[in-house]
């Protein structure tokens, strides 16, 4: 071969590669927008949730209160009465049945929020207000075009009635969409339109703090022991493997640990972003062991030269120059540790965060459910109206992961520019 | 001959250093006067840099070396067992091959030394300690407006220079330069060389140079070191004009090495 | 003088040749010398005009050597033996210019002398002349073979020749008393002698920077002065 066909043959495999290598990002982006798609168009549907307006008339006759009309006395008179009368007054029924029906087209928890409102404007006793009501999973996922109408009614879960109303409705400009708070605010339902995620999110912030507080200080602490202080044999040798080897075991088997030592033999609550954040936190702590070890190792011999030639100890080297300047790896590395951790579903069911909480959880030892977990136990309910809470959580997931990321990235440029 | 009237600052008696297995230094005698520039002469790898490394005892850090051997500093033996390294290397400076200044500012990088030391109670008196060292490094002027400025953004020669004001920060009385020009442009070089011409009336100087030139210009002593031994030690005038050793003389003829 | 050569093998050959264009330059010395002294002897008038001419070659090479010289300081920065040849060459090529000269104005003196010289005036000039010859050449043998010990036997003999010029000086004296007429001639012999004396003074120089240049140290003392003329 001539020496310009050998160059040729160079740059050919150097274009070639080139290719392979776009193609293979083209295809990634190309897998991972798809993605992006096919949750974002579930999802987003999950953000808004259908109302209804009634005139809702706040007789005050009808709340039973004994003497005067005080906040207290209509913090503690009962709606539900109000509410009905007020509800039924929209379309004529004929009989109980066709009541029950008008009555199914709203959202159990109608009445809270007919009190609500009143407990706000207590002034408007007596008066009536126009309010928009929640309406119940099966009108809030017809209007939002999930359930097709041209089925027999027996396989509907909309009557022709309710169907009849509904039309009505909608021509009467009664239908509506508001931003769905509720989604943020409440924790999990059997009722998806009042559904939320207030309480896994509260469960996952708890966990990870608590994972946090406590990987993160030991696996700095035992990573620079190791790297810096500790003697180089066999034992350290020994530590270094296991501790590689820790980082790789499923995460379940963590869940395992949990359950077995936490759980069974020291007894702490079940459930809770306490047992999650130790479980995590066992699984987390080789996560940043490896990378700060690998940032410290990354220091140039040189500053600790220097630093040991102007006097400084080996202490103060250590934790004066060689810390400092491994922070930006050693941050990237625990953020990803604790994204991975947020993310984690397995040994969290383990440990119990399946159950069905609906209160927000107050403090680290109430129980409650994860994001993942609330996205696992969500996928598996029947109704529609799940689908799209299920698809809104994984979007959440994704958008707090993508912000980790970012944070990790802000804060390893910000470090490095002190290097620099 | 002008040797004879200088005091003795170091002084190293049948000085050995193994590294594992391996002998780097056989029985090293040597002498280092006081407020005086001795330089090190010899061919890569005959232990030039290991011997002014334990001066300082910064071989310390690394696992494998072993000191055997006397080294004396004023009289004080500092391999024993009851010396504070910390507290020696207040006292010994040193100026590295590749300038090494810490990554934070200018003025950060004069203070940490007099710091970790506590040789600066009061901000101005630090103030005072950062602007003494930078003059007497020949770099003040060119630096006082941005004593802010991370010590990485000056030129490989102002680092140097500065990495010599961080050495004498701390008030050291002697000052370790293992070949500190070898990175360094000729101009830069020849500051430096200006620069050890001063520090010599107050300090007493080691250096390791590669450069016969640099060693006959800065320097008032010299030994030759050659496979871990001293071959030939006397003043620089002897050794550079009419050495009594032939290996010396062919080491610094370029005969061999 | 050292062992093994230099690891850069042009410097070797420059100091090499710079070694041979002294040597070179001190064999033509030697042969202006021998020929201007010869001419006086034998009052030889025809071989002045040859003896001046071939002192041109002489100067050349110092010139070539004073070049070699400047090239090897600028680019070598000789240590050591190889700084003390590279100076005491050039202070050897200056002595052997300098010598070559005194031969040139030796010649010169010829071509106004008679041929009836008496015999003592003539053979005490032969002596002092053979004399500084055979140091000459003594010298720079001593400047091949690197002889320390010859370097200083000659640079004692100095006195011998001091000596010997007193005794040529003498018989000039003589020559001018036994007739004033001689007074020019007597004049001309007298330069004759001096000149030999002081090519004998710059063959010691030689022989000094020589010693120093193997030593690396300067011969002790003054140098051995032979007795001063009786008036």
């Amino acid at each position: 071969m001539t020496k310009e066909e050998r160059l040729k043959k160079r740059y050919n495999s150097e274009k070639r590669f080139k290719f392979y290598g776009i193609l293979s990002v083209s295809l990634a982006m190309i897998f991972v927008l798809v993605l992006i798609q096919n949750i974002v168009s579930k999802g987003s549907s999950a953000f808004s949730r259908t109302t209804i307006e009634v005139d809702v008339i706040y007789d005050a006759n009808l709340l039973e209160i004994e003497g005067p009309i005080t906040k207290e006395a209509l913090n503690n008179a009962e709606f539900y009465d109000l509410s009905v009368e007020s509800i039924l007054k929209i379309f004529p029924s004929q009989n109980a049945k066709e009541e029950r029906q008008v009555l199914r087209l709203f959202s159990p928890d109608f009445e809270y929020e007919v009190k609500r409102v009143l407990s706000k404007k207590p002034n408007k006793i007596n008066d009536i207000v126009p309010i928009r009501l929640t309406a119940s999973d099966d009108v809030d996922q017809l209007n939002k075009g999930n359930f097709p109408r041209d089925l027999p009614e027996d396989r509907r879960r909309v009557s022709n009635f309710q169907l009849n109303i509904y039309d009505n409705l909608v021509e009467q400009d009664k239908i509506g969409k508001k931003f769905n708070d509720y989604f943020f605010t409440k924790g999990d339902s059997r009722d998806p339109e009042l559904a939320g995620i207030g309480g896994s999110l509260m469960g996952s912030f708890f966990t990870i703090v608590i994972c946090l507080i406590l990987s993160f200080p030991i696996a700095i602490m035992a990573s620079i022991y190791l790297e810096e202080f500790a003697p180089k044999n066999k034992i350290t040798d020994f530590i270094e493997i296991n501790i590689n080897n820790l980082a790789a075991v499923p995460s379940i088997v963590y869940g395992l640990l949990g359950l077995g030592i936490l759980l069974s033999v020291m007894e702490f609550p079940r459930s809770t972003p306490l047992v999650a954040g130790i479980t995590l936190s066992l699984m987390t702590l080789p996560r940043i062991i490896i990378p700060c070890r690998a940032s410290l190792k990354a220091v140039p011999p040189s500053i600790r030269e220097a630093a040991l030639s102007v006097g400084a100890s080996k202490f103060q080297t250590v934790f004066h120059h060689v810390v400092p300047l491994a922070m930006p790896g050693t941050l990237s590395g625990t953020i990803i540790g604790l994204a991975q951790a947020l993310g984690e579903t397995a040994p969290l069911i383990l440990i119990g965060m399946v159950a069905f909480v609906v209160d927000i959880p107050g403090t680290p030892v109430d129980p409650s459910a994860s994001l993942p977990v609330q996205v696992f136990l969500w996928s598996e309910q029947a109704e529609r109206g799940f689908v799209e809470k299920t698809s809104a959580t994984i979007m959440m997931l994704l958008g707090f992961l993508i912000v980790m990321n970012f944070i990790a990235v802000y804060l390893r440029q910000k470090f490095e520019k002190k290097w620099n | 001959m002008e040797l004879e009237n200088k005091k003795i600052k170091i002084q190293a008696k049948n000085l050995n250093v193994y590294y594992g297995a391996k002998q780097a230094l056989f029985n090293i005698n040597l002498e280092i006067n006081q407020k005086e520039v001795t330089a090190l002469i010899g061919p890569s790898g005959c232990g030039k840099s290991t011997f002014i490394r334990c001066i300082n005892r910064m071989n310390d850090v690394i696992d494998i070396c072993k000191v055997d051997g006397s080294i004396e500093i004023d009289g004080s033996e500092i391999n024993d067992k009851k010396v504070d390294v910390v507290m020696l290397r207040e006292k010994i400076g040193m100026v590295f091959q590749k300038p090494n200044p810490f990554p934070k500012s200018i003025y950060d990088n004069i203070a940490y030394g007099p710091i970790i030391h506590g040789l600066a109670e009061e901000k101005n008196q630090m103030d005072n300690i950062v602007e003494t060292s930078l003059k007497k490094a020949a770099l003040w002027d060119e630096v006082k407006d941005r004593l802010d400025e991370p010590g990485t953004s000056l030129s490989g020669g102002q680092q140097q220079r500065l990495c010599i004001a961080r050495a004498l920060s701390v008030s050291p009385e002697v000052i370790l330069m293992d070949e500190p020009c070898s990175a360094l442009d000729p101009i830069a070089t020849a500051k430096i060389e200006e620069l050890i011409d001063e520090l010599k009336k107050s300090y007493t100087i080691v250096i390791v140079t590669h450069s016969m030139a640099q060693a006959v210009r800065v320097s008032q002593k010299t030994g030759f070191f050659h496979m871990g031994k001293i071959i030939e030690v006397d003043s620089t005038d002897k050794i550079f004009k009419n050495p009594s050793n032939k290996m010396t003389q062919d080491y610094i003829t370029g005969r061999f090495g | 003088m050292a062992g093994t050569g230099h690891t850069v093998k042009s410097y070797e050959e420059e100091m090499q040749s710079l070694n041979d264009n002294l040597v070179k330059m001190g064999s033509l010395t030697e042969t202006q010398i021998a020929d201007a002294m010869a001419a006086v002897i034998k009052v030889d008038k025809d071989s002045v005009d040859k003896i001046v001419k071939n002192d041109g070659s002489i100067n050349e090479l110092r010139s070539i050597i004073d070049e070699q010289i400047t090239t090897v300081l600028v680019k070598r920065a000789p240590m050591a033996v190889d700084l003390r040849i590279t100076i005491s060459t050039m202070k050897i090529s200056h002595d052997l210019e300098r010598i070559g000269d005194l031969a040139k104005s030796i010649a010169k003196k010829v071509k106004p002398l008679p041929i009836d010289l008496p015999d003592e005036l003539v053979g005490s000039l032969r002596r002092l002349g053979d004399l500084v010859q055979k140091q000459l050449k003594e010298v720079l043998d001593a400047y091949l073979n690197k002889s320390k010990d010859k370097s200083i036997e000659i640079w004692r003999k100095d006195e011998q020749v001091d000596d010997l010029t007193n005794l040529a000086m003498n018989e000039v004296a003589n020559y001018l008393q036994s007739d004033k007429k001689n007074l020019e001639i007597a004049t001309h012999l007298l330069f004759v002698t001096k000149n030999i004396e002081r090519a004998g003074d710059h063959i010691t120089n030689i022989a000094e920077s020589l010693y120093y240049l193997i030593e690396g140290e300067y011969l002790e003392g003054a140098r051995p002065k032979g007795k001063p003329i009786d008036s």
